[in-house]
């Protein structure tokens, strides 16, 4: 699966026309590992092809962009401090903005199954809205809290918000909430990501710990719920701990990576209870990763997010594409 | 007692004294234990084999074998199996070896039964244990001065059984010294109490030696850490801060409790056009724009926005007092012109643009007017943590709280330290 590559390695290498401020989210297209869709605090939302390294589409919001997602090949949505989702139509390009809420819109997910678009906001809500025309098919409270991420696979969709709390829904009835939780980790939520065989999912917190829980309430399934420690580096006397930003399924294995702000890259077998590989580490925080559908490429943004005092001078803000070779991914 | 020849002759692991049965899993357990490269997994063959692949790989030095005792962790030396261990080192074995195994039944067993002896003893010295303890089998064998600890053991009287007995348990710093006890309780040859050491011993070691931390922990040891101890749960309500985990750590986050974006948002970079909010909240953002840092003309520049944003919102205000909840119009009507405001400030000739589109006619400017957006601040909840901070100066909004905000600004500076 590895492609020819041409620049810096065989296996790793930089985006070029790269948003001149941090980058909120990376996703790959859902068919292909051609296409990567990035949204920016530059308020840009863009479109690269990877294979040849170039930039095809960028379209603007008013304010920085917090999180994008693809529809199919053609169709993406975004959102942001603005507080609007947008439709964009790659092939006419063409912006149709789809709605609004009352704060910014952090996260944004498209639920194949009933072929509509999840926003999570800032408000305390997430919406529903119909893929194709701007209409708001329904608002869903999220206790109130802040949504910080959401995820979705089938009709199980996880919402993480302020105060830790996580709200499990199914997406074919969003007339009441499935489960409401609170974190099984000490410290706020920072990403979630549903297993691609919708058993669980994984929970990151800024406290550099994950957990991996089951969605099934059966105790004897229950038992197998835990968590760990990853993301803290020995300083001398002092382990820095860092927040785990990022999460991304490798489909095919069901194994994932999860990103720091230490700016390492890590790869575990969520079942075994194995880590599989640390990349080398980046020149700043991993702020986004996205897997591509086939499990062959990871895109690994790298932003700081100001965790610390800003840094002077600023890292670069960069994306890296990577080729993961199964040694790196697949279970042992 | 057939056994015992057989015994002598298994092979055994270098680095940490372990026995096995076959040479093949012996080599398994080398390459999985004390050759595999912590950054990446691969299994190499040898300890330099190991150093080389970290340091061409990973530029990484590596000076000590993983897992192995601390005499014995030397990655330079070339050991595969059985293969290239130091003659004085096996000689030293085989001395062990013979010299424990004579006399002593149970010599087989390994660590479990170890543990079943030395539990019994904790609670006091039972005959049988004295008498265990008692036997001095293996003390012709054992090379003088190897173990000082042991032999000093070995000399007091029995009723001294218990405290020693304890030490296994405590996981000294040093745990080739507390490794003898082990063995006085059951007198069998060190080579064994190193082994049942070993599990405490690899834990320990792998630290020292490894920079990664382990995989995966069990969520009982993963909330065991420092965690909270004297720290407060951040409380879901109560301006809630990220607290340190303790003293040996610290998390690298701001200190308050509210996700990194939430945080970056507020800067006066983006702030500067939005309103990320509804309009009641308007006011808020125009003076927090302001920095310390912030220039002359940048401070006049944001004065303008703000008494357009005073200016919008007691329009907003006042089309409130007609239509009630009309919320949401006015949330996109308000945040457009703010846009503007903001968008100016950006660019640094803000007011121009937005002026013309906030309806400003009937209303004055003029700070007395604002109370009636007080009201309206509850209206926001996404917005009270950062009200909370200061819940007294937003409260006149307009240009009021643009000074009242500077400390604030000055304040929230250190937090990212």
């Amino acid at each position: 699966m590895t492609v020819t590559r041409v620049a810096e390695s065989r296996t790793e290498f930089k985006l070029k026309s790269l948003p001149d401020d941090a980058i909120s989210s990376v996703k790959f297209a859902p068919k292909s590992n051609q296409f990567l869709l990035v949204s920016s605090w530059d308020c840009s939302v863009r479109l690269y092809d990877v294979t040849s390294n170039t930039e095809r589409h960028k379209y603007n919001h008013e304010l920085p962009v917090l999180d994008v997602c693809f529809r199919d090949a053609v169709h993406t949505y975004s959102g942001g401090l603005d507080q609007t989702l947008k439709m964009y139509d790659l092939n006419a390009s063409m912006e149709t903005t789809l709605g609004e809420h009352k704060g910014a819109i952090r996260c944004v997910e498209f639920a194949s199954e009933v072929n509509a678009v999840l926003t999570g906001s800032w408000d305390g809500t997430v919406k529903m809205w119909d893929s194709r025309v701007p209409n708001c098919v329904g608002t869903y409270n999220q206790g109130n809290e802040r949504v910080y991420t959401m995820s979705i696979v089938g009709e199980k969709f996880v919402v993480g918000t302020s105060g830790r709390k996580i709200f499990v829904w199914d997406v074919r009835n969003m007339g009441h909430v499935n489960q409401r939780r609170e974190s099984s980790l000490k410290y706020q939520t920072r990403c979630i990501r549903v297993f691609p065989n919708k058993q669980g999912y994984v929970l990151s917190s800024i406290e550099g710990r994950v957990a991996v829980e089951y969605l099934d309430s059966n105790p004897e399934v229950q038992k197998k719920k835990y968590a760990f420690k990853c993301h803290r580096i020995k300083d001398g006397g002092l382990e820095k701990i860092y927040p785990v930003n990022a999460i991304s399924f490798h489909s095919v294995y069901n194994t994932f990576a999860t990103g720091g702000s230490d700016g390492y890259v890590n790869i575990w077998d969520g079942f075994n209870k194995k880590r599989l590989c640390q990349f080398h580490r980046y020149n700043t925080a991993v702020s986004s990763l996205s897997f591509s559908h086939d499990g062959s490429a990871l895109a690994i943004a790298c932003s700081q997010l100001d965790e610390t005092q800003i840094e002077d001078p600023k890292p670069e803000d960069t994306i890296y594409i990577r080729y993961v070779t199964d040694q790196e991914t697949k279970p042992k | 007692m057939g056994r015992k020849k057989k015994k002598a002759s298994k092979p055994w692991c270098w680095y940490c004294n372990r026995e096995f049965d076959d040479e093949k899993i012996l080599i398994q357990h080398q390459k999985a234990k004390h050759f595999k490269c912590h950054i990446c997994h691969k299994k190499l063959y040898t300890g330099p084999g190991l150093s080389i692949h970290c340091m061409q790989v990973h530029k990484e030095a590596i000076d000590k074998v993983p897992n192995s005792l601390p005499n014995r962790s030397n990655i330079e030396i070339e050991i595969y199996g059985m293969e290239g261990i130091p003659p004085e080192d096996m000689k030293e074995h085989e001395k062990q070896k013979s010299g424990g195994g004579k006399g002593d039944e149970d010599s087989d067993d390994d660590e479990p039964a170890a543990k079943k002896k030395a539990t019994p003893a904790l609670l006091g010295p039972g005959p049988s244990q004295v008498t265990q303890g008692i036997l001095p089998t293996p003390m012709g064998p054992v090379p003088p001065g190897m173990y000082p600890g042991h032999m000093q053991m070995q000399m007091m009287p029995p009723f001294m059984q218990a405290p020693r007995m304890m030490m296994p348990g405590m996981r000294p710093l040093f745990p080739a010294a507390s490794m003898p006890p082990t063995s006085t309780s059951k007198p069998t040859f060190p080579a064994y109490s190193m082994y049942s050491g070993s599990n405490t011993t690899t834990t320990y070691y792998s630290n020292a030696t490894i920079s990664a931390p382990p995989t995966t922990t069990t969520p009982s040891s993963s909330s065991e850490h420092k965690e909270n101890g004297e720290v407060k749960p951040p409380a879901a309500n109560a301006c809630p801060l990220v607290t340190a985990t303790g003293a040996g750590s610290k998390i690298i986050h701001p200190p308050e409790d509210v996700s990194l974006e939430e945080i970056r948002a507020r800067s006066a970079k983006y702030r500067a056009k939005p309103k990320a909010d509804a309009p009641a909240a308007q006011p808020q953002p125009a003076p927090a724009m302001i920095t310390p840092s912030t220039s002359q003309a940048e401070v006049a520049a944001h004065m303008n926005a703000a008494v357009a944003a005073a200016r919008q919102q007691q329009a907003a205000a006042a089309l409130r007092r007609g239509v009630l909840n009309s919320m949401g119009g006015m949330g996109s009507m308000g945040g457009m012109g703010s846009m503007g405001a903001m968008g100016g400030m950006v660019g640094m000739l803000p007011p121009q643009g937005m002026v013309p589109r906030v309806p400003v006619p009937h209303v004055p400017v003029s700070v007395p007017q604002m109370p009636p957006v007080v009201p309206m601040l509850p209206v926001m909840p996404q917005f009270n943590l950062v009200r909370q901070l200061q819940p007294g100066m937003l409260l006149p909004g307009g240009m009021m709280p643009m000074g009242a905000m500077f400390p604030s600004g000055m304040v929230m500076q250190p937090r990212y330290r």
